[in-house]
C-alpha cells in the first residue's frame, strides 16, 4: 500500500534521513521505533508532504506522491495524527472535527462520521461545544485521533500517540488504535514506548540516526538482543 | 456637556473606519506574520479609486465604493503573489524590508499618476446636517459609519461562518496542522492579504470624501493602523475593532480638550503608553505555548 524507497530528508545542512526504505501492506499495523532524533517523525512528515524529500521516492497504491502537496496526499487517503496532539486550541471540539474533514463535501457522510466518533468517544460528545484548549491531555489525544479519522483515511499515521499521557489513558489510546485497525484502516505508528508498539504491530522497523537498522515482525524485534539491550531496558524481563 | 456629546458622536463615526483599518492590518499580521507597511497605500488606493470612478468617470458614488474595495482586493492579491509568496520561508525582517520598499514604490506611483495636488470628492448626500439636540452630524459621516459597521460585520461573518474563515483561523493557530487537514496554506495567505488590503481600501474610499485625497495620506493611515493593532494586541480581530474606537475617542477628546494640534499625536502617545505598560496589547490572549 505504502512504499518508501531510499528516502533522504534534510533540514538545512543536517541530514535527518539518509536513504531509508520501508513498506506497509494493506490492513497491517506497522511500527517505527527508535531513539529521539532518529528520524521517526521526519519520516511521517515526509509521507504527509510537510517535509520535502531531498531524494528517493514515496509510493502510495503504486502512485508517486513524493512531491505532492499535503492536501493532495490527504485526499489520496493518508491522514496524519501529529505528535503532541496539535488540536486547534481556540476552536470547539466540533470545529476541530470539522477541520478533519476539510476536504470532504458530502454533508450526510460527514454527519454520520461525526456521530460515529461521538459514539466512540462519549467524552467528546459531552464537550462538543467546549474550546479544545481546555480539554485534558487524554481528551485532546482522543480529539486528535477523531479528527484524523474524519477524513475517512485508508492509511493513518500516528506520531507518538502516547506521549505525555497518564498510563491508564495510554492503554485506552492503544485500544482505540487497535479498534481503528480492526475496522480496516491500515496503521503506521511512531512510538517511543517501544515495547507496547512492538507487541501490537505486525511488522516493525528500527531507525537509528537516519538509517534503517533493523526490520522484522514485532516479536522478532522484541527478541533481538540489540533491541532488547538498547530500547527495551536491557536485562529487565517483560 | 453639549460639546462633549458632539465630540463623542464625531469619535464614534471615525472609530468605524479606524476599526476597518486595524482589522485589515491585524489579520495580515496574525495569520502571515508579515508587518504590512503597504497598508496605508492600499488606503490611499481606495480613496483614489473613489475619486477616479465617482469624479472622473462620473459614475454612482456607491458603485465607486464597491470598485475601490475590489481594487484593494486585486492589488493585495498581487502584492502577496509577487512579493511575499517567493519569500514565504524568509524571516520577518526580510518581509518587513520588502514591504517598506513596496510602500515607497506605491506612494511614488500614486504621485506620478494623480499628481501631488490634493483632490476632493463631492458627496452626493444633502449638505444640510442632521441636528439632534446639541449634536450636529453630516449625512455623509453617518453613511460612512453605517457602511464601516456593515463591512466589519461582514468580515466577522466571513471569519466565523465560512469555510475560508475556518481555514484562516486554523492557519492562524497552527499552520502546519492546518496543512495536514488539507488546507491550502498558500491560498489562505493570498486571500488573507487580499482581504486585509480590501479593508484598508474600503476605509480610504469611505474617508476620501470626508477629507481630501493626497498621495501621502497613506502614511498617517499606516501609523494609525499600527497604533490600533498594538493597542488591541497583535493578531486580535476583536482587539483591533475596539482599538479603532478607542483611538478615535482619544484623538477626538485630546483634540477637543487638550489641543487640536495634538490630534494625530494621540495615536503615538497611545503606542508608547501601551508598549510601556502592557506590551501584549489591552486585549491579547495569553500566547499559546508549544
Amino acid at each position: 500500500m505504502l512504499e518508501i524507497r531510499n528516502l533522504v530528508c534534510r533540514y538545512g545542512k543536517v541530514t535527518a534521513l539518509k536513504g531509508i526504505s520501508l513498506k506497509v501492506e494493506r490492513g497491517q499495523m506497522v511500527a517505527l521505533v527508535g531513539a529521539n532524533g532518529a528520524g521517526k517523525s521526519t519520516t511521517l512528515r515526509a509521507i504527509s508532504g510537510l517535509v520535502p524529500a531531498a531524494g528517493g521516492q514515496i509510493l502510495f497504491d503504486g502512485e508517486d506522491i513524493t512531491r505532492a502537496s499535503p492536501a493532495r496526499i490527504l485526499g489520496k487517503g493518508i491522514a496524519h495524527c501529529p505528535e503532541g496532539r496539535r488540536v486547534f486550541g481556540q476552536m470547539s471540539v466540533a470545529e476541530n472535527l470539522e477541520m478533519g474533514c476539510f476536504l470532504r463535501s458530502d454533508g450526510k457522510g460527514i454527519a454520520a462520521d461525526m456521530a460515529h466518533i461521538f459514539e466512540q468517544f462519549p467524552r467528546l460528545a459531552e464537550r462538543r461545544r467546549q474550546i479544545a484548549g481546555t480539554l485534558s491531555g487524554g481528551e485532546q489525544q482522543m480529539l486528535a485521533i477523531g479528527r484524523a479519522m474524519m477524513s475517512r483515511p485508508k492509511l493513518i499515521l500516528f506520531d507518538e500517540p502516547s506521549l505525555g499521557l497518564a498510563p491508564n489513558i495510554v492503554e485506552q489510546v492503544f485500544e482505540i488504535i487497535q479498534t481503528i485497525r480492526a475496522a480496516g484502516t491500515t496503521v503506521l505508528m511512531v512510538e517511543q514506548n517501544a515495547y507496547a508498539a512492538l507487541e501490537m504491530c505486525d511488522y516493525a522497523y528500527l531507525l537509528e540516526t537516519g538509517t534503517m537498522a533493523l526490520e522484522g515482525t514485532g516479536q522478532a524485534l522484541i527478541e533481538d538482543p540489540h533491541v532488547h539491550e538498547a530500547y527495551l531496558g536491557g536485562g529487565l524481563s517483560h | 456637556m453639549d460639546q462633549l456629546l458632539q465630540h463623542l458622536a464625531n469619535a464614534l463615526i471615525m472609530g468605524g473606519t479606524y476599526a476597518l483599518l486595524g482589522i485589515g492590518l491585524t489579520l495580515i499580521f496574525g495569520i502571515m506574520r508579515v508587518v504590512n507597511f503597504t497598508h496605508g497605500e492600499l488606503y490611499a488606493l481606495g480613496a483614489y479609486m473613489m475619486y477616479f470612478v465617482a469624479n472622473m468617470l462620473g459614475l454612482n458614488f456607491f458603485l465607486a465604493i464597491g470598485f475601490a474595495i475590489f481594487a484593494g482586493l486585486v492589488l493585495g492579491a498581487l502584492i502577496e503573489l509577487i512579493l511575499l509568496r517567493p519569500k514565504r520561508t524568509a524571516d520577518i525582517d526580510t518581509t518587513m524590508l520588502l514591504m517598506i520598499g513596496a510602500w515607497i514604490v506605491l506612494q511614488n506611483v500614486e504621485t506620478l499618476t494623480w499628481g501631488s495636488v490634493a483632490k476632493s470628492i463631492p458627496s452626493p448626500l444633502p449638505t444640510e446636517p442632521l441636528v439632534i439636540g446639541p449634536v450636529s452630524l453630516s449625512w455623509l459621516r453617518l453613511l460612512v459609519l453605517g457602511l464601516a459597521l456593515a463591512l466589519i460585520a461582514a468580515t466577522y461573518a466571513l471569519i466565523n461562518r465560512t469555510k475560508l474563515g475556518k481555514a484562516m483561523r486554523a492557519t492562524f493557530q497552527d499552520s502546519g496542522t492546518a496543512a495536514l487537514m488539507g488546507v491550502n496554506i498558500n491560498l489562505v495567505y493570498t486571500m488573507t492579504f487580499a482581504l486585509g488590503s480590501s479593508l484598508a481600501a474600503a476605509a480610504g474610499a469611505l474617508l476620501g470624501p470626508v477629507f481630501v485625497v493626497t498621495p501621502t495620506m497613506g502614511d498617517l493611515a499606516s501609523l494609525k493602523a499600527f497604533a490600533i493593532v498594538i493597542l488591541g494586541g497583535l493578531g486580535s480581530i476583536s482587539g483591533a475593532t475596539i482599538g479603532g474606537f478607542i483611538l478615535a475617542f482619544v484623538e477626538e477628546l485630546g483634540a477637543g480638550y487638550i489641543s487640536s494640534g495634538y490630534r494625530d499625536a494621540m495615536g503615538f502617545i497611545i503606542i508608547i503608553l501601551v508598549l510601556l505598560f502592557r506590551p501584549t496589547g489591552l486585549f491579547a490572549r495569553v500566547e499559546r505555548i508549544g
